[in-house]
């Protein structure tokens, strides 16, 4: 069995701090609700049969481990680095959110909540929690920014069918942030019986670390295929996207403490970032912290500390903070941020279907579209893993319009004039 | 201007209970709101609170929400807020605190907002999102003292006697009870277990307790007397102020809160 709680020099103290980053900064109502998550999920990281139980769910319900792929086509077509997929988007409900979806859970059960709450952006986050709501019996309520749940509508009529609520929020931006306030505002209200299942590395203590944990089984398995079925000792760079950073933290953890394991996290350039409101990188220019939404990391946000809109054609990665351990990943140098815009994005959708047969989330897309820059300037001995963290069968009704598809905008007309 | 202490003191002496009124800064506009203050204060309130807008007010309602989406947009800024303090400070006598989130301060400045702050003549501090444990990185606790500011602690019905102790330690001025789970937004009815609540929150808190979210009608205040100091009148102002017709918004409020306040007078000394 994988141990999932590692150690690394990077992890949170006691009480949730990245050294500056992270903490608990949520009003008075929370702070029983987090501490007695707190304490189960440490009670939970001691106990051998959760552990278990897990890893069982992971491999019958999940269908993990998921694939470590060598995209032989796609490297050679780049000429330079070996490059493979980690096939996250082969996971039950199509991507990584179902491993802290599953986890949360079992902790939501141990807790004896009788309900899931979850924001969602892309709408994989929302649709696992409703998964898992579904299969543990539980009550489910998703809330989604407007404009997300226009755009991954796919996905709410999924969540619908699992039996979930689908609520769209209608404040602020519309988007990622807002959906974050609106389910904690939600948690506020319905403490006693509600767990919050956070869909991303960051938020109040524990969240960030739990995440982690539950996602660390990403990079275990990485290593063990890498090895098992490659013959590779470690791979020289492993390339992954940066929303709120769960994706991108649970395949970097078990190489934190390898130095000679080169880290890149790629945020959403959005239509570019020299524009306020165009895009989501919020590592690039100046980065600024604040406190927003019960932690202290960067967030996108004015003179005043208002946080600012942001825009990417991936909803997932649409988000104006990130978690606090990438913070301190940053600040460290340990793992370095980069961006790719929307077009490049979707020109690494359209190689990787045609070279691979692989449809991967616009989120996962991004990670996709830096390999591209990089591996040509890489040696053909050098190894990159990329964490494919979602396929793409949600991002239909984008990918058509990024792409202008006649005979789709024919198919939609005609769908709606045929009803009646 | 009296102090926090000096009106706790007067309402007492009056045999009555305190009423706190808050205000979005620059909501529906800033010059509207220096006249809502004004207003309020004519009404007779004993204290009001400033909102400090911000993008993200994780524990307001819809109502408050929309105040504070509405004052951005109409790109109220922090020195707004502080502007509006210093001018308010200096026409009325009743207490004016700030309202707010942490990540205003934070970004602000710590030392430099409570300085500020005190400068501008207000005289406490309402920030719900900065609990104890933070202290150490923080010195929220630290320089709201320094600066003379009253550090309002906020509780709520899910505090457990052990958060209930270790705030009261901390607690300055008075201190601010929710009075149900949930956001900030008006009710018809108050929570049933309120009473309960407030003698759990009594018997570890010595000073002053006022008590919020979702007041609005003068049965509310009524069912308070005797069991807490002040009544926190948050939401149903700003709704009664957009269901005014146009003009007469400033009149529907005081109208209201007149209302409010004659019912909060103890009919016989209690005890
Ligand atoms: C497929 C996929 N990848 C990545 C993300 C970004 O989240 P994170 O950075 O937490 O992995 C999302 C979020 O919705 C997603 O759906």
């Amino acid at each position: 069995m994988k141990n999932i709680f590692l150690k690394t020099q990077y992890d949170a103290d006691k009480r949730g701090h990245f050294k500056k980053y992270g903490g608990r900064y949520v009003p008075e109502m929370l702070i029983p609700a987090l501490e007695n998550l707190e304490k189960s999920y440490y009670e939970a990281r001691k106990d051998p049969k959760f552990t278990q139980e897990l890893m069982e769910l992971f491999q019958n319900y999940s269908g993990r481990p998921t694939p470590l792929y060598f995209a032989k086509n796609f490297s050679e077509h780049l000429g330079g680095a070996k490059i493979f997929l980690k096939q996250e988007g082969l996971n039950h409900t199509g991507a990584h959110k179902i491993n802290h979806c599953l986890g949360q859970a079992l902790l939501a059960l141990r807790m004896g909540k009788t309900r899931l709450i979850a924001e969602t952006g892309a709408g994989q986050h929302g649709l696992a929690t409703a998964t898992v709501a579904a299969k543990f019996g539980m009550k489910c309520t998703v809330y989604m920014g407007k404009v997300d749940y226009e755009r991954q509508r796919p996905n709410v009529f999924w969540m619908e069918r699992l039996g979930a609520e689908v609520i769209p929020v209608m404040h602020g931006t519309q988007r990622l942030k807002d959906a974050v306030t609106a389910t904690l505002q939600d948690w506020i209200a319905n403490v006693d019986d509600t767990h919050y299942l956070l869909g991303s590395a960051l938020g109040p203590h524990p969240y960030p670390s739990m995440v982690r944990d539950f996602q660390t089984i990403v990079g275990l398995e990485v290593k063990q295929q890498l090895k098992e079925n490659y013959g590779i000792n470690k791979p020289d760079v492993i390339i992954a996207c940066v929303g709120g950073g769960s994706n991108a933290i649970g395949i970097f953890n078990p190489y934190l403490e390898d130095k000679n394991v080169r880290l890149i996290g790629v945020e959403a350039g959005g239509k570019g970032i020299g524009t306020v409101g165009n895009h989501a990188a919020r590592l690039q220019k100046n980065p600024k912290v604040g406190v927003v939404e019960g932690y202290k990391s960067y967030f996108l946000q004015d003179k005043d500390g208002q946080v600012q809109n942001t825009h990417s054609i991936s909803a997932g990665l649409d988000y104006a903070g990130i978690g606090p351990e990438h913070a301190l990943l940053w600040e460290k140098k340990r793992v370095e941020y980069n961006y790719v815009v929307d077009k490049e994005v979707i020109e690494a959708f359209n190689l990787l279907a045609r070279k691979e047969g692989i449809i991967a989330a616009l989120e996962s897309c991004h990670a996709v579209a830096y390999a591209m820059k990089l591996a040509p300037k890489l040696s053909s001995k050098k190894n990159i893993v990329i964490n494919l963290s979602g396929r793409g069968d949600k991002d239909i009704f984008i990918v058509a319009d990024a792409l202008k598809d006649k005979k789709w905008k024919e198919f939609i007309k005609n769908k709606s004039r045929e009803k009646n | 201007m009296v102090s926090i202490q000096q009106q706790l003191q007067k309402i007492k002496k009056e045999n009555r209970l305190g009423i706190m009124t808050h205000i979005v800064v620059g909501y529906p506009s800033l010059k509207e709101s220096e006249k809502i203050i004004q207003t309020m204060a004519d009404a007779g309130v004993d204290f009001i609170e400033l909102q400090i807008p911000f993008s993200d007010p994780m524990a307001d309602g819809p109502t408050i929400m929309q105040a504070n989406r509405h004052a951005l947009q109409n790109k109220t800024k922090v020195k707004d807020a502080f502007g509006l303090m210093k001018k308010m400070s200096g026409k009325i006598s009743i207490p004016l605190l700030f309202m707010g989130y942490f990540n205003t301060i934070f970004n602000y400045g710590v030392e430099r907002f409570c300085r500020e702050a005190m400068e501008c003549g207000c005289s406490g501090l309402i920030f719900p999102d900065i609990p104890l444990e933070e202290e150490a990185k923080e010195h929220f606790l630290k320089f709201a003292k320094k600066y003379n500011l009253s550090n309002i602690r906020v509780l709520s019905p899910a505090s457990t006697p052990e958060r209930i102790k270790k705030n009261a330690e901390v607690a300055d001025g008075f201190l601010y009870f929710v009075g149900r789970k949930g956001t900030t937004g008006a009710k018809t009815k108050l929570d049933e277990a309120l009473n309960c609540n407030l003698e759990k929150i009594k018997k570890y808190v010595k000073i002053p307790v006022a008590v919020g979210f979702g007041i609005s009608e003068t049965k509310h205040i009524k069912s308070l007397i005797g069991k807490a100091e002040v009544a926190v009148i948050g939401s149903a102002v700003l709704d009664r102020y957009a269901k005014a017709g146009i003009g007469k918004e400033l009149e529907g409020v005081k109208k209201f809160l007149k209302l409010l306040i004659n019912s909060a007078s103890y009919k016989k000394p209690t005890r």
